[in-house]
């Protein structure tokens, strides 16, 4: 448990209902690593990682992060905690509100954590949409105007908005164009560098994770088989 | 699974008890509830020349019981009930149980003849979709389930009672008494299982096992009634809360045709302030209302039998009739040019030297009993009937919007909600504040809820399961962030499209409100109040009928076409977004 580490999971157990998603899973990962979760479908990447942003509660084990012990925090607790860990989901579209432009929607977590203000935050929203490539002048679309690589651009800035640690990357590019995929793949291990953030890459594509990853975990039936 | 679905019916079923119970309640405390002093009725119905002394009022009180205070006149008035007695009128004196028996009985037999008029529309409506297969009769069906009982019943007994003197007017002597309110009140049941069946035979007629009979040679009578076998089931429930509407047609019908019916019993109890009659009237339309759900639900599980369990008879999806907006658009102009001329002008001002005048250039739409613009007062009481729709529509949907979020509550009180007819609510609500335009909204309001509760409920389910709301948590979001900026935005907008269609139909609702007394009051200019005062000079200026009568027709229409098109943009936007090419990025 040295202090380097930025998470560190163990014995962690997500059940839903009578089903038990994942069993007694542990890893852990430093700052400016890259550590996929690699398995087939249906094998508990995702529900570890919704475990691990704490947005599906695990029913044992421990999530530290950043030396503290995020299992027994109630939801209050957590809220200020939550900036510093940030998911990016698989499928673009779905996770930015439909009805808002793109521009409210990096805007969004500056408000809601208080770190608005009117005179320079429209020019940081600009910022933050240069910084994952998209022309400034995409801020007044709505997620249905983009392209799946392009509204996953926008996803990952809202990400940044927040300001994180930690990115939980829960297939973030099973659903572009392979084309796309090594644009947005590269644009992340950029943010990595310069950021010195801490990826967990939830992905089932074997040839993506040996191409980005620093470790594999590899996953089958909600147990770590190796890693 | 199935564990989960049994919890969400008990608390359904757990819901639907205590409103039922609530409802009941209302009923034995009506006379508690009704706060202005019953005693004083009571005296001046008994003994019109006694002064309303203070020992007079205590004594008529006591007599009552009404000293004792809400519970023990709860407990009093239950324990009667168990043992069948239902109390003795307060106006005549007379025990209420043999009145309810014997309205009742009339009642049955004029349900019992307009269920055989509603099954003999809905079977011709039906037919040509059985015998070509594909056309709907949708239109002429929606338009005849429209149509309010009360308007039909005033248009019947002017054609055919009163200028084309074929069928006595009133009374209840023999069958020929029962065939214009039989025809009244089974018109509208008629058009409404009619529309249901037409509306769901295309789909089924499309299904896969269709062409598989064809092609083995099977008559196409034999297909024509397997077809209609698969189609009736999963419509029993709403045959059952049509036929719980005759109760509330019932009402209108059987005052129209002074039919001594059970309906024209409680209405005559609530307007004559006699409690223990309208308390025993209202729980023999209740009773009706409730045996009829239960026959309902008892036809449905013989119907269906063990596929019920699984819930697994569901009809494929309606193919909505694409609306063609101009329909819609056109009765709302022809509505509004008329209502804007009215406004105009003045519809209080009596001029007894032009009573009852024809249309002519100063009156356009000629002139009532007291010689006041019959268009004047169409145009200001469709302004107070809309504003009070309005007022109506508002209610209903915040009340939808906040149950929406409560769905297993919700589930039971529509339930019940849905088993009232508007006009007994609204007998109800008089009671107990008296007859005026706000009882009359809140008796609507009451129950226009259910509908638009469902949607609400529907779409807050599906913006719960969106990822984008797990995105908002991920940031840090509180739960008051969320519900204000995006639940409620997202749930809002399309239930206020819903609820302002729906306007006709509460307007509807209210008129017929104001016909039978129970809302606006004269000489307040109301829609529903309008036809009821024409009625009696009718022979002679058939135009101050005819104005409210036509006008109510296409606000019918307008309800009818107006729901079509919302129908037809809901399960528009239900299909998936185009999915989006990709393109480079940073163009």
């Amino acid at each position: 448990m040295t202090d380097d580490l930025l998470l560190d999971v163990r014995d962690l157990v997500v059940r839903y209902g009578p089903v038990t998603a994942v069993d007694g899973v542990s890893f852990s990962l430093a700052a400016g690593e890259t550590l996929a979760l690699n398995g087939p479908s249906g094998c508990g990447k995702s529900s570890t990682a919704l475990a691990v942003l704490q947005l599906r509660r695990p029913a044992a084990g421990h999530v530290r992060f950043e030396g503290r012990e995020l299992t027994t925090l109630s939801e209050r607790e957590l809220r200020p905690l939550r900036p510093r860990l940030q998911p990016v989901f698989q499928d673009p579209y779905g996770t930015l509100s439909p009805r808002h432009r793109i521009r409210d929607a990096i805007a969004e977590p500056l408000k809601v954590q208080g770190r608005w203000h009117p005179a320079d935050g429209p020019a940081r929203v600009a910022e933050l949409l240069d910084r994952v490539g998209l022309d400034p002048a995409y801020g007044d679309r709505r997620p249905h105007e983009l392209s799946g690589g392009q509204c996953q651009r926008a996803g990952i800035a809202r990400a940044l908005a927040s300001g994180p640690r930690l990115l939980v990357l829960d297939e973030p590019v099973s659903s572009l164009d392979p084309s796309v995929r090594a644009g947005v793949l590269n644009l992340l291990a950029g943010l990595q560098d310069d950021l010195g953030l801490g990826y967990l890459f939830i992905c089932h594509d074997r040839a993506v994770v040996r191409h980005f990853a620093d470790r594999v975990v590899e996953m089958r039936e909600g147990r770590v088989t190796s890693g | 699974m199935r564990s989960r679905i049994r919890r969400l019916a008990g608390a359904a079923a757990l819901t639907r008890l205590c409103c039922l119970i609530a409802v009941l309640a209302a009923v034995g405390l009506l006379p508690w509830l009704s706060g202005r002093d019953p005693a004083l009725a009571v005296l001046r119905a008994r003994s019109a020349e006694q002064d309303p002394t203070e020992e007079a009022l205590e004594s008529v009180r006591r007599d009552l019981g009404l000293d004792a205070g809400p519970l023990s006149l709860l407990a009093g008035w239950a324990s009667g009930l168990l043992h069948g007695d239902l109390g003795t009128s307060w106006v005549s004196g007379t025990e209420v149980l043999p009145s309810v028996v014997s309205g009742l009985q009339v009642s049955l037999a004029l349900m019992g003849a307009s269920l055989g008029v509603a099954v003999l529309l809905a079977c011709a409506l039906v037919a040509p979709v059985l015998v070509r297969g594909r056309a709907s009769a949708g239109a002429w069906a929606a338009m005849l389930a429209a149509v309010p009982e009360f308007l039909l019943a005033t248009v019947a007994l002017l054609v055919f009672g009163v200028w084309l003197g074929w069928l006595p007017t009133s009374g209840w002597v023999g069958p020929q008494n029962m065939v214009l309110p039989a025809v009244a009140l089974g018109v509208p049941a008629g058009g409404l299982l009619g529309r249901l069946v037409a509306d769901a035979l295309p789909a089924v007629l499309d299904e896969r096992w269709v062409e598989l009979w064809r092609g083995a040679g099977v008559s196409r009578a034999r297909i024509a009634g397997a077809a209609l076998r698969r189609v009736l089931p999963p419509l029993v429930p709403q045959f059952g809360m049509a036929a719980v509407g005759l109760t509330g047609g019932a009402v209108a019908v059987e005052t129209v045709f002074a039919v001594p019916g059970i309906g024209r019993t409680a209405l005559g109890a609530a307007k004559s302030q006699d409690l223990p009659l309208l308390q025993g009237s209202v729980l023999g339309l209740l009773a009706l209302g409730l045996v009829t759900g239960a026959l309902a639900a008892f036809t449905r599980r013989r119907l269906l039998g063990p596929a019920l369990r699984d819930a697994s008879l569901a009809l494929p999806p309606v193919r909505p009739v694409r609306a063609h907006p101009a329909v819609p658009s056109a009765l709302f102009a022809v509505l509004a040019v008329t209502i804007g001329w009215g406004l105009l002008r003045d519809p209080y001002a009596v001029n007894t030297t032009a009573r009852l005048a024809a249309p002519s250039w100063t009156h356009p739409l000629g002139t009532d009993g007291l010689g006041r613009d019959v268009l004047a007062r169409l145009g200001h009481g469709a302004a107070s009937t809309v504003g009070t729709a309005a007022a109506v529509c508002l209610l209903s949907l915040l009340v939808a919007l906040a149950l929406g979020f409560l769905p297993r509550i919700a589930e039971g009180a529509a339930d019940i909600a849905n088993a009232l007819p508007p006009v007994i609510v609204g007998i109800l609500v008089a009671a107990v504040v008296g007859p005026g335009t706000g009882g009359a909204a809140l008796a609507v309001a009451l129950i226009s809820w259910p509908a638009l509760s469902a949607h609400a409920a529907a779409l807050v389910q599906e913006v719960r399961a969106s990822a984008f709301l797990t995105a908002q948590r991920a940031i840090g979001a509180s739960p008051l962030w969320i519900l204000t900026r995006h639940v409620l935005p997202s749930v809002a907008a399309p239930v206020a499209r819903h609820a302002l269609l729906r306007l006709p139909g509460i307007a509807l609702a209210l008129a017929s409100l104001g016909f039978l007394g129970l809302g606006a009051q004269p000489p307040a200019p109301e829609w529903g109040l309008l036809l009821d005062e024409s009625r009696a000079y009718v022979e002679r200026a058939p135009w101050a009928a005819l104005a409210p009568a036509v006008a109510l027709a296409l606000l019918a229409g307008l309800a009818v076409s107006g729901a079509a098109l919302a129908r037809g943009q809901r399960t528009r936007r239900a299909t998936p977004a185009p999915v989006t090419k990709e393109a480079p990025v940073g163009v």
